[in-house]
């Protein structure tokens, strides 16, 4: 053994020993396993490998299978696109309005999954307000094709961000060098910018799969009879009562989905090969060639008018009469949405328990995987796996872990679904802190006889307050806004306001449904300018949307 | 020092202010609702008024998910009210004895007719439905009457290629209306003729919605032209929401009896009979039928604006025995079949 495995395996030994320390490992690890794994097996060996084997017969299930795959790729092929054209144009500093691209592009991040849907309905639908009204055609918006275009819109922002990651990294020295050699303007871009972005792409594209094969709200609201897995398997609990369907179903979803998660995680984001000389090169990057320069912003502009349609149509919803019929201004349909303002306070309270839960979870667990601890590893594991599990699986697994148990019924459950659900987000946020954290500090404390509990709570808490905010404002957004978790845990006293939105989409009072998807909003936004006051930084709800 | 201490406490506040105060009220009822949340809410609000009892409700427009609810929660009942849904939904719960029997007192003070109540005592009718055609006028004046398209008036018009790509109905997997109706052609044809049938609709078929209210929204949007659907939904999008949409009831029908019922171990069955006895009386009728444009079950309460009286329909004889023993039989077979 050398001296430094020695010191190593001296260091294990010591921080194992700390019984506090060692208690707040099994603790967590205990919750993990309950909260994450628990429920992912149970709908996993819900059903019987003979119900497993019948997959095949069910020609309904292997369309819905075939849909999602192909929904998949076209989705996934133009969000990327769309991501690379908004990172491309955002980190060129001669592109105009790259600031203003990069503030719309965020928007879609912020919106509740059905909203995009909901809103190109409004705008593109048979009594859309430019099909029917201004342009006077009959298009149909229902299907694959309108899926298509929503889930570009609602997903290449989680593009863009990977994209412009890796792009601004990569050093413009290359670029430079490239020319000087001769080459010109589109093979600079070919085998240079383009090259170089490729991990970021084949990331970018990974994570958007995760959310597109996901997509439960906006598949809920557009797809119309395409059947989509993510859609079937509440469909087979909504019309059928069967939960044994519906488990096969999340089943089916989950091994694609955890198969992206892990290409992503251990193979693509490790072969990150960003420009040797690290960051902090002063170059100036190169003029775009105009024709480039053109064409990047004629589009980017055009996707940023389709974004700001998602907006414009909600909030003019909720003040026009009779969508497509009668235009004129109203505030009747507040009066209606007032009556059920009490489900946003509902929305609020079990958002506020899941951000509570996710930041100090993933606070806690951040902080014992950054220990050499025996294991931490499977910790790890356990606190991003969620990010690879659709919503819906972990809505169909919360109702057949803990449905029968006193948390069923309750606001807990849900709260606790959702927390766990978004558990790598606030466990991320947490780790990067914690790498930004001089190791040197903690070892002071050490050496004068602090344990390891006491390091945590003196050293790391008041330097993660940070973490713990960002953590608890992405959970909360997310919760308050989710609806694939909370069609499935849904019961009396605990309606939320967005199956209440849900409902009202499905039944035509679109009204109503704006003016509270407008509350809604002005949370949302409110609670992201709280944060900002506090930490100082613009929380990011990137993860698998659903 | 202070700043920890400062988030310590925030964070016990915000825990502690999530968790509601016990109140000394009056035990609530917990009621699971197949209608609409606008008639829910209003029926609700007016036997709070009456009881003092507090109603919490979970209104989703689809029977078949609060039905597995139920089933799901059987060890533990949460709920201690399933109303709304035709009694196809009630009447498997009843057999699995999940329900409670109970005669309403009011039902005979009202003399109900026997008809629509549960000769056990499981569940009791309170409102009528039936199926019919519906079409979006707007479209079909643009589009198929300059082709001299004759309007649909038997099911068998709907199998008519005008209609081709045109059509929408609930799906008979998710939704009890669709059940009905494939129900209501095998009793019109035989089992045999009837899948012919429902093969040559398929064909016209633009989709089956998932939920039965979706229906009518696809038809009201103008996203189809023509629709089977219950005739109530129909006629209270015309006149609450202005839709363009004609209803034509098809000889040979199908009908649903809207039951409620008493789910056994329910944490208030006291309120639960008080919320049996109130649907029974006709203030909620009168708003089911004012707002929901149901039949009412009580003579005295009046039929819904723009419907035909009940007893003028045409109803196929219909067999509820046979269509409760072969609905998962049916269902699978549409699954195998018809595929969507």
């Amino acid at each position: 053994m050398s001296p430094l495995a020695v010191l190593r395996w001296g260091e294990v030994r010591r921080q194992a020993a700390d019984p506090g320390l060692a208690l707040t490992f099994l603790g967590a690890a205990g919750v993990l396993v309950l909260f994450v794994l628990y429920p992912a097996f149970r709908v996993l060996l819900y059903p019987s490998l003979h119900d497993y084997l019948a997959i095949p017969q069910s020609l309904r299930w292997m369309q819905a299978a075939h849909n999602s795959l192909v929904m998949m790729v076209i989705s996934t092929l133009s969000a990327t696109f769309v991501g690379l054209l908004f990172a491309f144009a955002t980190t060129r500093p001669d592109i105009p309005g790259r600031r203003f691209f990069r503030n719309i592009a965020m928007l879609p991040l912020f919106a509740p999954p059905f909203m995009v849907a909901f809103a190109y309905i409004l705008m593109f639908g048979r009594l859309g307000l430019i099909t029917h009204t201004l342009l006077g055609m009959t298009a149909n918006i229902f299907g694959w094709h309108g899926l298509w275009m929503v889930q570009t819109v609602a997903f290449f922002p989680l593009a863009m961000l990977i994209i412009t990651g890796v792009l601004e990294a990569a050093n413009p020295s290359l670029e430079h060098a490239a020319r000087n050699l001769g080459a010109d303007e589109w093979s600079v871009l070919r085998t240079i910018t383009l090259a170089l972005a490729r991990p970021g792409i084949a990331g970018a594209m990974l994570v958007v799969a995760i959310s597109v094969l996901a997509d439960f709200g906006n598949a809920v609201v557009i797809a119309g009879g395409f059947p989509l897995l993510a859609t079937e398997a509440w469909f087979r609990m909504e019309g059928m009562g069967d939960l044994k369907g519906a488990a096969l179903v999340v089943a089916m979803l989950l091994v694609p989905t955890v198969a992206l998660f892990l290409l992503e995680r251990y193979w693509v984001s490790r072969r990150a090969y960003t420009t040797i000389t690290g960051r902090g090169s002063r170059i100036e990057r190169p003029p775009t060639p105009p024709l480039l320069k053109g064409l990047v912003v004629a589009l980017c502009a055009l996707v940023s008018v389709l974004i700001l349609l998602v907006y414009f149509g909600v909030v003019a919803g909720a003040f026009t009469a009779v969508w497509g019929r009668d235009w004129s201004l109203t505030l009747s349909h507040w009066r209606l949405a007032q009556d059920r303002i009490w489900t946003l306070w509902t929305s609020v309270k079990i958002g506020v328990i899941a951000g509570v839960m996710t930041g100090v979870v993933g606070v806690v667990v951040a902080f014992l995987t950054s220990r050499s601890l025996p294991l931490r590893n499977c910790l790890d594991f356990l606190a991003v796996l969620p990010g690879a599990l659709p919503g819906v699986f972990v809505g169909v697994g919360f109702v057949l872990a803990f449905n029968a148990t006193p948390l069923g019924g309750t606001l807990w459950i849900l709260a606790t679904a959702l927390a766990f659900w978004h558990l790598p987000m606030g466990y991320q946020a947490a780790a990067a802190r914690l790498k930004q954290i001089e190791r040197s500090i903690e070892e002071a404390a050490v050496n004068l006889g602090a344990s390891g509990l006491r390091v945590l709570w003196d050293v790391y808490v008041p330097l993660l307050f940070r973490a713990l905010v960002e953590a608890f404002a992405v959970s909360f957004i997310r919760a308050v806004t989710n609806v694939s978790i909370v069609i499935f845990l849904i019961s009396p006293g605990q309606v939320v306001a967005t199956f209440v939105i849900l409902n009202m989409i499905q039944n035509n009072i679109w009204g109503a449904a704006g003016a509270l998807t407008t509350m809604l909003l002005l949370l949302t936004f409110a609670s992201i300018g709280l944060t900002w006051l506090l930490v100082g930084r613009v929380v990011r709800t990137t993860a698998v949307a659903g | 020092m202070m700043r920890r201490m400062w988030i310590g406490w925030l964070v016990v506040a915000l825990l502690v202010g999530v968790v509601p105060p016990a109140t000394a009220q009056q035990q609530k009822i917990v009621v699971y609702s197949a209608l609409p949340d606008l008639e829910t809410s209003l029926i609700h609000r007016e036997f709070t008024r009456r009881t003092g009892i507090p109603v919490e409700a979970l209104s989703v427009a689809a029977a078949g998910t609060l039905q597995a609810r139920i089933r799901a929660e059987k060890d533990r009942p949460r709920a201690d009210i399933f109303v709304g849904g035709s009694r196809d939904f009630h009447i498997p719960l009843a057999r699995e004895g999940l329900l409670v029997k109970y005669r309403s007192p009011v039902a005979a003070e009202a003399k109900i007719s026997p008809a629509y109540l549960d000769p056990d005592g499981y569940w009791h009718g309170w409102y009528l439905g039936a199926l019919s055609i519906i079409i979006n006028t707007e479209r079909w004046d643009r589009e198929l009457a300059p082709r001299g398209v004759r309007k649909p008036a038997t099911w068998d018009d709907l199998t008519r290629a005008e209609f081709k790509g045109h059509f929408v109905m609930p799906s008979p997997v998710t939704t009890g209306g669709g059940y009905i109706f494939v129900a209501v052609q095998i009793f019109r044809l035989g089992e045999d003729r009837a899948w012919a049938y429902l093969k040559a609709l398929n064909a016209n078929a633009s989709q089956y919605t998932p939920t039965a209210p979706g229906t009518i929204t696809l038809l009201e949007r103008g996203e189809a032209i023509v629709a089977m659907m219950w005739a109530h939904e129909a006629i209270g999008a015309r006149i609450l929401r202005a839709a363009p949409l004609e209803v034509t009831v098809p000889p040979d029908t199908g009908f649903e009896i809207g039951a409620v019922s008493i789910i056994k171990g329910g944490p208030n069955p006291e309120g639960a009979r008080a919320y049996v006895d109130f649907l029974m009386t006709r203030t909620p009728q009168d708003i089911n039928a004012r707002y929901g444009f149901r039949y009412p079950v009580r003579a005295d309460v009046g039929v819904p604006t723009g419907a035909t009286p009940f007893g003028q329909l045409k109803f196929v004889k219909y067999d509820l025995e046979w269509a409760i023993q072969n609905q998962a039989r049916i269902r699978e077979r549409w699954t195998r079949e018809i595929g969507r």
